[in-house]
């Protein structure tokens, strides 16, 4: 076990390597002239010449993959051209937001997908088994954008019920930074009123970034469930005369989870990835925005140090979710 | 287990229902009204000597005075920190006379030490406005005649070097000292803190989410809009789609409003409550022709091309919200003629340039480049495939990231044929412009036409260096109708500035030399009745 685990963590590292090399390479091959363009467009050559000996473009891409590098192992991601502060405090800058909206997108998937999935396959091809499915596939297949903008004109603009974009009221102040996450911060604090806020906030977002996780959960829960439902086990615990309710949430959901764990944990290195949007629409402070606005500058630092942030999570997700494999399924684990 | 279900989806529905809350009015807080202005630009580096565009020059109008301000439509230059002034003859030597009751944030005095230090700073950082007075003014060059007055000793004539001072701002030579680090001039610190003595100072500063501006007091020049309506302070607001800012809007979660896409400005024109600020602005739109390479280094060509557009479709787009180019000037720079001849559709024309070139039947691709995502400039590129086509030549539309469409007109053997390009004079000097179309140009986005014209390089260089206006005026007009003549591009049309307002908003002030999305912050308001 503690061999497998070492091996895991020491293929983590050589693939974020890999993953900075790649980053690095894409984002200096593509066209554009970032120096160029943060000088102004009015700025003379040396001007120009200023903004690249700062920034170290000047010199040849080989040395500045070896600095970049360099700071990397040092936990060092250079500084970005356009604010010319530190990547890393960026990152953690932004990140906490970032973070709380997948934790909350990831809990509402969670809750509703697993939760649909077992009301699903319990009254199967019932007309709420049919409603729950085609909204599955609705799920899937609404671009986040365009679904965003729909839920601000509905719940923000002709209901007012929700706020139609950001984090928390503009007046009010945030709560004193604890674990940098605004709901559980506020609580923390007491401050019940910025609680409700921050939530009612962070709801339509969630739900967008939710979503498509929801509905893929939902769909391979309620398969697995109408699966579990259908085995020995269950009709043997029926015939002993357990509930309804025990045989459900106790025998078929635990067989059902395996996929799920899985599935859950592929989404929410997917989410990380997919917050791009939902950030833009919502004018949500995070990596995702960050990012695009430091590509649109063509910053690259800040994009590569987003890309393996992101990436790194992925993969430390992926591992957890491995080792939960091993723990559902006992099989595995007297495996090795 | 039905009744499990139910129960389940009851509960769901209620806690969505439970969470949901009215927008609260925000724009009252117990030191009084604070203004929101929602727009899509951040402002990722405050310093006035290292960065500026539209949002970033808004926060620094507001944080920083500087000797002279833009002021007023047409705009006149209206002097600030500088009381009075004195120029020389041939425009080399200029002397500034400061106000004496003009006074930092933090109270020490606005004198010329602090302007000396200001211009040198802005010299040696090499950025931001540094391209303006660079070829002009050497540090030596600043002298502090007694604490009041400051005497700019430039290396060459320049008559346009005030043009150039409303964006130069003063900073407080001690509070940057105190933050040097490394002789960095202060720069790190100065990106999100500021030492200036504007109307307002610095409040919350959340990079990306809002940045809060605070209103001074004891500003030393006063409120326009009187003290009793002075807002407490103005909030910019980051909101990135234009959807989501039409929606906060009408929401009245925002007070104003830049950035709206042209459909947008249409439908809410007639709200109640909102008000549109539609105004001729000095942004102009052109099709810029790469003049040294490929089909559009033939003239008749161009000519061919610029007879070809249907210019009436230009102001189509923009809903009529746009006027035509009458002259590569935009009308509010000084010395702006109507050029005659300047191209409009003729088709008979155009097949007779088109006669007089290579391409006498045409059987050409051209490629038109626009920036990705700009709309309008799409559809300006529909426009002329249809135009062209009638003289059987075929246009591939290309959108390009910016940066990447930077980095292609860098030279002329990347430029592409035919780019559309959106420039905004920084100053109402006729220089601002004519330079554009000078050899020392070639390589900004606004010169990819990399027109040649030794007499025409030559006016410019002499009409940028005399310092009486009566001379330099007709030189003006002539350089104006040589670049029509050369036809380095399609002199398309300068599109309104539009912000979209709650009309509770006062004191709004348009001026065409402000960047694309920037109000003068300073005199705004709000009238509660």
């Amino acid at each position: 076990m503690l061999i497998y685990v070492a091996r895991r963590l020491l293929l983590l590292v050589i693939m974020l390597l890999g993953l900075a090399t790649i980053t690095f390479a894409i984002t200096n091959i593509a066209p554009g002239d970032p120096a160029r363009l943060i000088a102004g467009p009015n700025a003379t050559e040396s001007m120009v010449e200023t903004v690249r000996q700062q920034n170290g473009l000047d010199r040849p891409l080989i040395e500045q993959y070896v600095v970049y590098m360099t700071g990397l192992v040092q936990g060092d991601l250079g500084r970005s051209i356009v604010s010319t502060r530190p990547v890393v405090d960026e990152l953690l800058r932004y990140f906490p937001a970032t973070l709380e909206l997948v934790v909350v997108a990831m809990g509402l998937g969670i809750l509703f997908g697993v939760g649909f999935g077992i009301m699903s396959a319990v009254v199967r091809d019932s007309w709420f088994d049919h409603v729950v499915r085609i909204g599955s596939i609705s799920g899937v297949a609404l671009p986040a954008f365009w679904f965003g903008i729909l839920l601000q004109l509905l719940f923000a603009v002709q209901m007012g019920w929700l706020p139609i974009s950001g984090r928390l009221n503009l007046v009010t102040l945030p709560p004193d930074p604890i674990t940098h996450f605004l709901l559980i911060d506020s609580l923390l604090q007491g401050r019940f009123d910025v609680f409700t806020q921050a939530l009612s906030y962070i709801i339509m977002p969630a739900v967008v970034l939710s979503f498509p996780c929801l509905a893929s959960i939902l769909r391979v829960n309620r398969a697995e469930m109408i699966e579990a439902l259908q085995s020995d086990f269950v009709l043997a615990a029926k015939a002993n005369g357990l509930s309804a309710w025990r045989i459900v949430t106790v025998y078929a959901l635990k067989n059902a989870m395996l996929p799920t764990v899985s599935i859950v944990g592929l989404r929410f290195g997917w989410m990380l990835g997919s917050t791009i949007l939902v950030e833009t629409v919502f004018d949500w402070p995070g990596i995702g925005l960050y990012a695009v606005e430091s590509a649109l500058y063509s910053d690259f630092k800040p994009v590569i140090g987003a890309t393996l942030l992101i990436g790194f999570i992925f993969m430390i997700i992926n591992f957890m979710v491995d080792l939960a494999y091993i723990w559902l399924d006992p099989r595995l684990r007297e495996s090795g | 287990m039905r009744k499990l279900i139910l129960g389940a989806v009851a509960a769901a529905a209620l806690s969505a229902t439970a969470l949901t809350d009215t927008a609260q009015a925000f724009e009252r807080t117990d030191d009084g009204i604070v203004i929101v202005f929602g727009g899509r630009q951040q402002v990722p580096v405050l310093d006035p000597h290292v960065r500026y565009d539209w949002s970033t020059r808004m926060m620094q109008q507001s944080i920083y005075d500087a000797l002279f301000k833009y002021v007023g439509d047409p705009p006149e230059i209206e002097p600030w920190l500088a009381e009075s002034w004195d120029v020389n003859e041939d425009a080399s030597v200029w002397t500034f006379n400061l106000v004496e009751d003009a006074t930092f944030h933090n109270g020490d005095p606005v004198d010329a030490e602090a302007v000396r230090y200001s211009f040198v700073r802005g010299l040696e950082l090499n950025q931001g406005v540094a391209w303006m007075l660079a070829d002009f003014l050497e540090p030596d060059g600043i002298e502090v005649v007694d604490d009041y007055t400051i005497r700019f000793n430039l290396s060459r004539p320049y008559a346009p070097f005030l043009s150039f001072l409303p964006w130069w701002y003063i900073v407080n030579p001690a509070e940057v000292m105190e933050n040097e680090v490394d002789g960095d001039y202060g720069t790190e610190w100065m990106t999100e803190n500021a030492a200036g003595s504007g109307p307002f100072t610095m409040g919350r500063w959340q990079q990306n989410v809002l940045y809060e501006l605070v209103a001074n007091e004891d500003y030393w020049r006063g409120w326009p809009q009187g003290e009793e309506n002075r807002p407490a302070g103005i909030i910019y607001r980051i909101i990135r789609e234009p959807a989501a800012q039409r929606a906060a809007l009408q929401r009245g979660e925002i007070d104003i409003a830049e950035g709206l896409s042209s459909d947008d400005y249409g439908q809410i024109e007639d709200e109640p409550g909102i008000v549109i600020q539609n105004h001729a602005g000095m942004t102009t739109f052109g099709i810029k022709f790469n003049t040294q390479q490929g089909p559009t280094a033939d003239i008749n060509l161009r000519k061919a091309i610029a007879h070809a557009m249907d210019y009436d479709a230009l102001i189509d787009i923009y809903n009529g919200d746009a006027v035509l180019q009458t002259s590569p000037f935009p009308q509010a720079i000084q010395g702006h003629i109507d050029v005659e001849g300047i191209p409009r559709q003729d088709m008979d024309l155009a097949r007779e340039y088109l006669a007089q070139s290579e391409y006498p039947d045409g059987g050409i691709e051209l490629d038109y480049y626009h920036v990705a995502g700009l709309e309008e400039a799409r559809r300006i590129g529909l426009v002329l495939l249809s135009n062209l086509a009638e003289l059987n030549i075929d246009v591939n539309i290309v959108p390009e990231q910016w940066p990447n469409m930077v980095a292609a007109g860098s030279s002329p053997e990347s430029a592409p044929d035919m780019t559309s390009v959106f420039v905004t004079p920084v100053s109402t000097d006729p220089d601002a412009v004519a330079y554009q179309y000078h050899q020392n140009s070639w390589g900004q986005y606004f010169a990819m036409h990399f027109y040649e014209n030794q007499e025409l390089w030559d006016t410019i260089s002499e009409a940028r260096s005399l310092s009486d206006w009566d001379e330099r005026e007709p030189l003006y007009a002539e350089i104006q109708e040589m670049i029509v003549e050369g036809t380095p591009e399609i002199f398309g049309m300068l599109q309104n500035r539009r912000w979209a307002h709650r009309d509770w908003l006062e004191g709004f002030q348009f001026s065409p030399v402000r960047f694309t999305g920037e109000v003068d912050l300073y005199p705004l308001w709000v009238d509660v009745e």
